[in-house]
């Protein structure tokens, strides 16, 4: 495997170098947003109104990434990227990104669909975007997939891969009447078909992936960077993923498509099961859970040789980034831990694969024989039996006598090992560790030692997976963009600009309930929503204008302005104390703060 | 009774130099003659000129031996002192005897220490002497020194052990053993006068006439080639007597290096050293007179003057004086009747007198020891030397001549015992 010679990738950071990015929106809230959050995170960005003036921006100056609203006043963004395409050598231009809310429309012009590197629905998913921007490489795992490279990449389009499935030999598999996706025809290292595209926004009509060229782990990264694609059983006919497949389709008999047909079945009922917040998830940790929901396995180590790291997990991401997610997801109490393995690790390059052997303890060769020694009792000699042999007769060394009867007139009090390298002899052989990918040697007494476990879900994670982000409260400390009411938005756009403009402060105060499962069990939702809206009530009067407090789905926001989050933090007591005053139920209220350095 | 002692203080000092003899022929035959041997050799020591100034040759390889059973606690102080040397060893091969603690672990650790080279670890106890010739075969020293576990040694020890190699007629050279525990109480305060007047200067005088004959097992030095020759080690207790003498026979030269200082705990309860005499003596007796019985006789092939000298030295001085003295002391009585007793006293304030006299001479001859500090317990060295001592060894002799009780010794395994020769 060239794995082997792969540098260790660790996640690549988000000290990612800064882009140039253009942003052709006429939204105002959309564009503010947008470079609000991607100044913060390095880049610089430039805005464009209309189609005109995008047009105008991109030939006058290099971007990295464009980000192409399809209806644009004045030229639309499918026009924009056509002439960029055409006017624009291949090396000089950015990454064309779609952003449009009418999906079906952008797709409906299919050929010239082609013009863009990718299409982005919305409403924005901006951490995405900020990861495209980024090109974050982390899901390559043990080998960095290829780079998309902006602008390296002519001419294969998002809807004519569509068409070599037509012309091309289907599948006895295709002929069972299920709705595949194809790799490489609809997915592949970097674009997608239109249908690929609409599964990705959670479409349930999608059956399964269908494996239809050799793949390596490490490509089907892409499954993972999009939204919904993990839920999808994985159909392999190539017979390469071996266990990371769900369904080994290269043997279609009758009992193995009755065993599909049940696979696929179980895949729909329990993806229906899957709250949408999993699948239409951007974290690859929420992702992970929702696939294992959604396969209804255990996420199970088991012996792979031909990784370095030896050991493999039985779905289609790598081993490094299974276990960080998997950890993760366990510190937060939705997975348990089930020991699977202690490997040892090569000090030098960190590979698992070792040949252990008994060696010399002085030059460390392995070229050891052990030899038994006598002990004649009669002259008190002692030494290797070699010593002794004449024929098939034991004669002493010094005295000459033959040793008759084992017990009385001598015995073997040991062994001795000796090496026939440097004639080194020990009582015991000690053990080595011979790295077999850089060669390097390690004592068996100061190898390195990770254990690698295998996990299942908890019930929580259960739970987390049919009840969604609900469910965690309190337990998850991330503040995400989508999850913000539009109200909210709004107020934090304007107060990022004060913030930028002139460095005023301020604080989101994300709140929480953590008691709302005891509550409503006790009394009812309807009791516990009443007392919410009390709650929000007295906070809002507590809290005098300009702050803002909004009510949220599964939690509630306080904009506070002209202060920073720590400042904010001293009041929460005294804050939660005046708003809980005319509540008959504690509601467990719980604040977290988050300042304009959260948003990056 | 203090009229007996003075009537008998007037008979001792009226009597002439013959009757004096006639009353303390015992003192005269078997003591005498002891210390005045002493006094001479070191008289001529400090004449003689320092024939051993030859150069050393560095480039000998030496090889320290250790065996031990059961020795997990001493054998890394052991091991330390040996690397503390200003010529520290080219190799160290430990073997544990058969140990049932922790030896073989604590050997594990010290080799990947690099504080020895090889260990060898026994799964059955085979005793000393096949230990140590696993060990010797192992060698590859050109000068191989054995040492016991609890040993710890003066920093040029090890120099000066090996220094007299440079004679290529020496086959082996005796350290110089001093106690390492004498101010722990009276008894190991005796032991550790007797050890200076015994090796430190006794092994002076046996090396300046060519009596060293015994190399003693806790330190001592070999030639690799002469050992091997002699077959290594034999079966059995006494075995560093027993191969120096071998040695000897083989028309090796055996030297006393007494400024190769080693130190040694000894027995620190009465009924443990009584023990440890018995084994000692026992084993004498059984190989001067049994194996090596032949060095007395002038028509064997081992006859010669030179072994006949520290056989009969054994023979008179160590067996004599303990077998006729109770007969010495009978006799006085039945002669002398109440008399005998201020005999008795006279006999041994002469012979404390002699005690401390060669105490001094030793303690001169081995500045290095320190022990002037011990010319106090003199006059109880002199009366537990020459009474209690006297006895175990008696008891020791008996018993081995009448029950061969060598041969039931639990220093040696029992399975060597039932086929040793």
């Amino acid at each position: 495997m060239t794995a082997a010679t792969a540098p260790n990738l660790e996640p690549v950071s988000h000290a990612a170098p800064g882009r140039r990015v253009l942003v052709a929106e006429d939204s105002p809230t959309t564009h503010e947003i947008l470079k609000l959050l991607l100044t913060q995170r390095g880049h610089h960005v430039d805005i464009a109104t209309d189609g005109e003036q995008a047009l105008e921006a991109l030939r006058h100056n290099h971007y990295d990434v464009a980000l192409l609203d399809f209806h644009l006043p004045k030229m639309d963004g499918i026009r924009v990227a056509t002439t960029v395409r055409s006017e624009l050598p291949a090396h000089s231009r950015p990454r064309l990104i779609a952003i449009t809310a009418d999906l079906p429309g952008l797709l409906a012009h299919t050929a010239d669909c082609e013009n863009f590197d990718l299409v982005m629905p919305k409403p924005l998913d901006i951490y995405r975007i900020g990861q495209l921007i980024e090109e974050q490489a982390e899901l390559g795992d043990e080998k960095q997939p290829e780079p998309l490279k902006p602008g390296r990449q002519s001419a294969p389009s998002l809807a004519s891969a569509a068409i070599p499935a037509a012309v091309r030999q289907p599948f006895a598999i295709e002929g069972l009447g299920y709705e595949f996706l194809l790799w490489p025809e609809d997915i592949d290292v970097r674009r997608l078909s239109a249908r690929a595209i609409q599964a990705t926004l959670g479409d349930p009509r999608f059956d399964a992936i269908l494996i239809t060229q050799p793949v390596s782990v490490e490509a089907l990264a892409s499954l993972w960077e999009r939204k919904a694609l993990f839920a999808l059983p994985i159909v392999d006919l190539t017979g390469t993923l071996g266990r990371m497949a769900d369904f080994d389709g290269a043997d279609l008999s009758g009992t193995e498509a009755e065993r599909l047909g049940r696979l696929i079945r179980d895949f729909q009922d329990r993806r229906a099961r899957l709250h949408r917040d999993l699948i239409l998830s951007d974290k690859l940790s929420e992702k992970l859970l929702g696939r294992m929901f959604v396969a209804n396995r255990p996420l199970t180590a088991a012996y792979d040789p031909r990784y370095r790291h030896l050991a493999a997990y039985d779905i289609p991401l790598g081993r490094r980034l299974a276990t960080r997610e998997a950890e993760a997801l366990c510190e937060h109490g939705l997975l348990k831990r089930e020991f699977f393995e202690r490997f040892h690790i090569c000090p030098s390059c960190d590979s698992y694969r070792f040949h252990v052997r008994e060696e010399c303890s002085q030059c460390r060769s392995s070229n050891l024989s052990e030899e038994q020694y006598l002990h004649h009792f009669r002259c008190a000699f002692q030494g290797p039996e070699s010593d002794f042999r004449r024929g098939d007769e034991l004669v002493c060394p010094k005295c000459h006598h033959e040793l008759t009867h084992f017990g009385f007139d001598y015995d073997r009090p040991g062994t001795m090992v000796v090496c026939g390298s440097c004639g080194h002899a020990a009582s015991e052989p000690s053990v080595g560790f011979v790295c077999l990918d850089c060669g390097v040697h390690t004592d068996s007494e100061v190898v390195p030692t990770r254990d690698v476990f295998s996990y299942q879900l908890t019930d929580q994670g259960v739970s987390f997976a049919e009840k969604g982000g609900a469910v965690l409260g309190y337990a998850r400390q991330a503040l995400r963009f989508a999850d913000l009411p539009l109200e909210l938005v709004v107020a934090l756009n304007a107060a990022a600009k004060r913030y930028n403009e002139d460095k005023t402060p301020f604080a989101l105060v994300n709140i929480l309930y953590r008691k709302e499962s005891e509550v409503v069990a006790e009394f009812g939702a309807r009791r516990f929503a009443q007392a919410r809206d009390l709650f929000i009530e007295n906070l809002r009067n507590a809290l005098a204008k300009p702050n803002t407090v909004v009510k949220g789905q599964s939690h509630d926001f306080a904009l506070l302005e002209a202060i920073g989050p720590e400042q904010a933090q001293v009041d929460f007591d005294h804050l939660k104390e005046r708003a809980s005053r005319t509540l008959s139920v504690d509601l467990g209220a719980m604040f977290q703060a988050f300042g304009p350095e959260d948003f990056s | 009774m203090w009229q007996d002692a003075s009537d008998g203080l007037t008979y001792l000092l009226s009597q002439s130099g013959e009757s004096l003899l006639r009353l303390f022929w015992f003192v005269a035959i078997f003591e005498i003659p002891r210390y005045l041997l002493g006094f001479i050799s070191v008289a001529a020591l400090s004449v003689r000129p320092n024939t051993r100034s030859l150069p050393v040759d560095d480039s000998d390889r030496v090889t320290v031996l250790i065996a031990g059973h059961n020795e997990e606690d001493s054998i890394e102080r052991c091991v330390q002192s040996l690397r503390e040397q200003s010529r520290p060893p080219d190799e160290i091969i430990v073997v544990s005897d058969g140990s049932t603690d922790r030896m073989p672990e604590k050997l594990r650790q010290l080799e990947e220490r690099g504080l020895i080279n090889e260990a060898h670890c026994t799964q059955v106890r085979s005793g000393k002497s096949a230990a140590i010739n696993l060990a010797l075969r192992r060698a590859t020293g050109d000068v191989v020194v054995i040492v016991d576990c609890d040993c710890t040694f003066d920093r040029q020890a090890l120099k000066r052990i090996i220094e007299p190699f440079a004679d290529p007629r020496v086959g082996a050279v005796a350290g110089n053993i001093v106690v390492r525990n004498a101010r722990h109480n009276l008894l190991t305060a005796f032991q550790a006068i007797e050890y200076l007047v015994s090796i430190s200067q006794g092994k002076q005088v046996a090396d300046l006439t060519d009596q060293m004959s015994l190399i003693s097992g806790a330190f001592g030095a070999f030639r690799r080639v002469a050992m091997q020759k002699v077959g290594g080690l034999d079966a059995g207790g006494g075995e560093d007597l027993d191969v120096t003498l071998r040695l000897r026979k083989a028309g090796w030269r055996t030297l006393f290096a007494p400024e190769a200082l080693c130190y040694t705990s000894v027995p620190e309860t009465l009924s443990v050293l009584i023990r440890q005499r018995f084994r000692w003596e026992r084993d004498a007796v059984q190989l001067r007179y049994r194996k090596h019985g032949d060095l007395m006789n002038p028509f064997s092939t081992g006859f010669s003057l030179r072994e006949l000298l520290h056989e009969l030295d054994f023979l008179v001085f160590s067996v004599g004086s303990a077998v006729i003295f109770p007969i010495y002391v009978i006799w006085l009585f039945v002669t002398y009747g109440d008399l005998g007793i201020i005999i008795l006293i006279g006999a041994q304030i002469g012979m404390m007198a002699l005690d401390g006299a060669t105490f001094l001479l030793a303690a001169f001859v081995t500045p290095k020891a320190e022990t002037l500090w011990l010319a106090p317990y003199i006059l109880g060295y002199s009366l537990f030397n020459g009474f209690v001592m006297r006895f175990v060894r008696l008891a020791a002799y008996l018993q081995e001549w009448i029950v061969e009780a060598s041969y039931r010794d639990t220093y040696v395994p029992s399975k060597v015992h039932r086929v040793r020769r």
